[in-house]
């Protein structure tokens, strides 16, 4: 049963080879239909909708740009820190256009990971899978920490001075909560999930439609006026490189394809969608904010800026709002990456580049606790360091890595097409879109700082060795 | 015309099994079992399938050949879902089943209550009903709540005809001015099994729950549900 006879069809069977541990990947040949994915011995369930994998999109990329972010991107960049968040978002589209190709070809859990050790085979395929899980595990941690910044401002807000030395140990808390809460929970958090995202995107609704008439003057008092770019065009494209953080949501709907329902339709709308609409709102939300204050100050007020940002336009409301939805915004999107970690690791397991005990599932709550352990624990240490720029930034080297090969996957994929290759979504200027991707993702990480290229390069050198010592027998290519 | 079919849904990895009663009642139709396992949106359903899914087939296994003893045809299914609702719509519809069991607990079923409240549609369930039982030994009461007790009669009428057309023991109750729900509780205790038709959601079953489900928690018998086909079967695929 374990053993899997090809489909008809499909490409011969290849010796898939075996990890240090006589472990071979476990696949087996399913027919994918818009409803379930069937196999020899049992189907499983799509059960998520549009709404579901844009929840998850803009769940986990909204809390950083919007809340985290437009400080530090403005102390940066001035306001032209706008046009750092549109590049991230023109690089983005770049690498979500192709990657719902693969998507719809690939409908199955595992997203980028999945795409490029099929694309391009076992090594990279290793590598990006292995990156992928820190690289989350990165993103989370500075999610958490932007959290923490948040409920110590809530304190604030509440009358109570924490004080900034507890952002770290709040995050920290909450993190563990949060890990074990999903070990735990069986509650459907999903549906929970769906109504943050609503009621956030209501609250950016209101507080962006008003600043922006206030920042062109319509009401209010008139804006502080500033150059556009104080600093030059540089700092454009390393703020650029810093703020892509809040852009690595919509991979994470590739990693839950295999639960979506209607794919071929909802997985091209869900990726692209999200990256449209958390795009429009952080080019806003920069506009606003450095309407309201200088750079500079905007950079004294660091992670949190925004709440001082909803106070300067609708008073006290306005930063109790923002500071509800900064707690919100940061908590989804932590948990949602806590989730999409999981699903990396056991994407990875499952092809015997783990051990296969990283994929087990206790009986008890049903849930994959070793992965999520495997998650949760390095996240708790991350979010220790506090380091804010570095987490954001090697998280998103970690996750362009993937995106630029998730590019080359599929220029390798079109330019020979195996006989299982036929995606119901093909990428709009085709071979333009792929290679400016492609291009576009390793150059942004070009202009990060050395630290986190430093961290970057090393984690996926060690990711290579950790392949070439546990699983270089292992050939993924082409093994659907 | 095909075989009537009732799908059998059971939380197979928890242990949910079908009484004998149960199985003995549905001897002269076509089973399909639909063993489901229910996960947490933190666990992909695939992951689930890869340590669950030889334990699972084994008991399908052996439940589909307690099935098959009794002569008719028996077949399984095995889902991993997040969505219990879904899943069962889905095969429901698929395999054409004409009814799905909530299946209780119960020793041999020699009265079976045969509920006709509500908007649905009676003439299924009566023939349903009528392949069910087949030349067998077993009596049927209908059973209507309503408030207009002229046009219940009618339509109790109507229908114990076409039952006892089929040399069925047939029996009436119609309960036009006690709590409906309350009432069939109480008749349900001294029958074995429910046959329910599937009524379209509303508000009350929103709050309190599908009728059948909440028949089956408070009865403990089997409860088969009648599905309505009508427009949901075409749009499949």
């Amino acid at each position: 049963m374990g053993d899997c006879t090809p489909d008809m069809g499909v490409d011969p069977p290849s010796a898939r080879g075996t990890n240090v541990e006589g472990e071979a990947p476990r696949i087996e040949s399913a027919v994918e239909t818009d409803e379930a994915t069937i196999t020899d011995d049992s189907e499983l369930e799509r059960t998520l909708g549009l709404s579901g994998g844009l929840a998850i999109g803009i769940g986990t990329m909204i809390g950083a740009g919007i809340f985290v972010f437009p400080g530090l991107a403005a102390g940066q960049a001035g306001p032209a820190a706008a046009g750092s968040f549109a590049i991230g978002a023109a690089v983005a589209l770049l690498v979500a256009l192709p990657a719902s190709e693969l998507a719809t070809a690939m409908p199955k859990s595992g997203g980028g990971y999945y795409f490029i050790s099929r694309g391009l085979g076992a090594l990279a395929g290793a590598v990006v899978g292995l990156s992928l899980w820190f690289g989350l595990v990165f993103a989370t941690a500075f999610y958490l920490v932007g959290f923490g910044y948040y409920a110590v401002d809530t304190l604030a807000e509440l009358g109570i001075a924490a004080g900034g030395g507890l952002v770290i140990p709040i995050a920290v808390l909450f993190g563990a909560a949060c890990t074990v809460l999903n070990v735990t929970g069986t509650e459907n958090a999903a549906k929970l999930q769906n109504g943050i995202v609503a009621l956030l995107l209501s609250i950016l609704a209101v507080f962006l439609t008003y600043g922006s008439l206030d920042a062109v003057g319509l009401v209010g008092a008139p804006a502080a006026p500033e150059q556009f770019a104080p600093f030059g065009a540089t700092p454009i494209l390393t703020t650029a490189a810093l703020v892509f953080t809040s852009y690595l949501g919509f991979a994470q709907v590739a990693t839950v394809a295999g639960e979506m329902r209607n794919p071929g339709r909802n997985l091209p709308l869900a990726m692209v969608g999200s990256v449209l609409v958390v795009g429009v709102l952080y080019v806003v939300t920069i506009f606003v904010a450095t309407s309201a204050f200088g750079s500079e100050r905007l950079a004294e007020l660091g992670e949190t800026a925004m709440v001082e940002v909803g106070r300067h336009y609708l008073g006290t409301a306005g930063a109790v709002a923002i500071v509800f939805g900064g707690l919100l915004a940061t908590m989804s999107s932590a948990n949602a990456s806590i989730l999409s970690t999981s699903r990396a690791i056991y994407a990875v397991s499952r092809d015997a580049l783990l051990p296969s005990g990283a994929s087990r599932i206790n009986l008890r709550y049903g849930t994959p606790h070793v992965a999520l352990g495997l998650a949760g624990g390095p996240i708790l240490v991350l979010t220790a360091t506090g380091r804010v720029e570095l987490l954001a930034e090697v998280a998103s080297f970690l996750h362009l890595v993937m995106y630029g090969l998730i590019c080359v996957a599929l220029l390798a994929l079109r330019r020979n097409e195996p006989a299982w290759y036929d995606p119901d979504f093909r990428v709009p200027g085709y071979p333009a879109v792929p290679i400016l991707g492609a291009l576009c993702s390793f150059a942004l990480i070009g202009f990060m700082q050395p630290a986190s290229q430093i961290v970057g390069l090393g984690i996926m050198l060690a990711t290579a060795g950790w392949y070439a010592y546990y699983a270089r027998d292992v050939t993924l290519k082409g093994e659907l | 015309m095909t075989a009537t079919r009732v799908l059998v849904p059971l939380a197979i990895l928890e242990g949910e099994s079908v009484s004998p009663g149960l199985t003995a009642l549905l001897e002269p139709v076509a089973v399909t079992v639909l063993g489901y396992h229910v996960l947490p949106e933190q666990t992909p359903p695939d992951q689930a399938r890869l340590q669950y899914e030889d334990r699972a087939t084994d008991a399908l296994d052996d439940l589909t050949a307690t099935f098959r003893v009794g002569g008719g045809p028996a077949d399984h299914r095995l889902v991993f879902t997040h969505d219990r609702e879904q899943t069962i719509d889905r095969i429901a519809a698929e395999t054409a089943a004409d009814a799905y069991a909530i299946p209780g607990a119960s020793g041999q079923i020699d009265r079976l209550l045969v509920v006709l409240t509500g908007d649905v549609a009676v003439d299924r369930i009566c023939s349903f009903v009528g392949e069910l039982i087949g030349p067998r030994e077993i009596d049927v009461t209908l059973f209507l709540a309503t408030d207009d007790a002229d046009a219940g009669r009618a339509l109790l009428e109507t229908a114990a005809e076409s039952i006892a057309a089929r040399e069925i023991d047939v029996r009436t109750r119609l309960v036009d001015d006690a709590a409906p729900f309350e009432s069939l509780l109480e008749t349900a205790t001294d029958h074995d099994a429910v046959v329910v038709g599937e009524q379209a959601p509303s508000l009350r079953s929103l709050v309190f729950g599908e009728p059948s489900e909440r028949i089956a928690v408070e009865s403990v018998a089997p409860v088969l549900v009648v599905r309505n086909v009508d427009e949901t079967s075409s749009d499949q695929r």
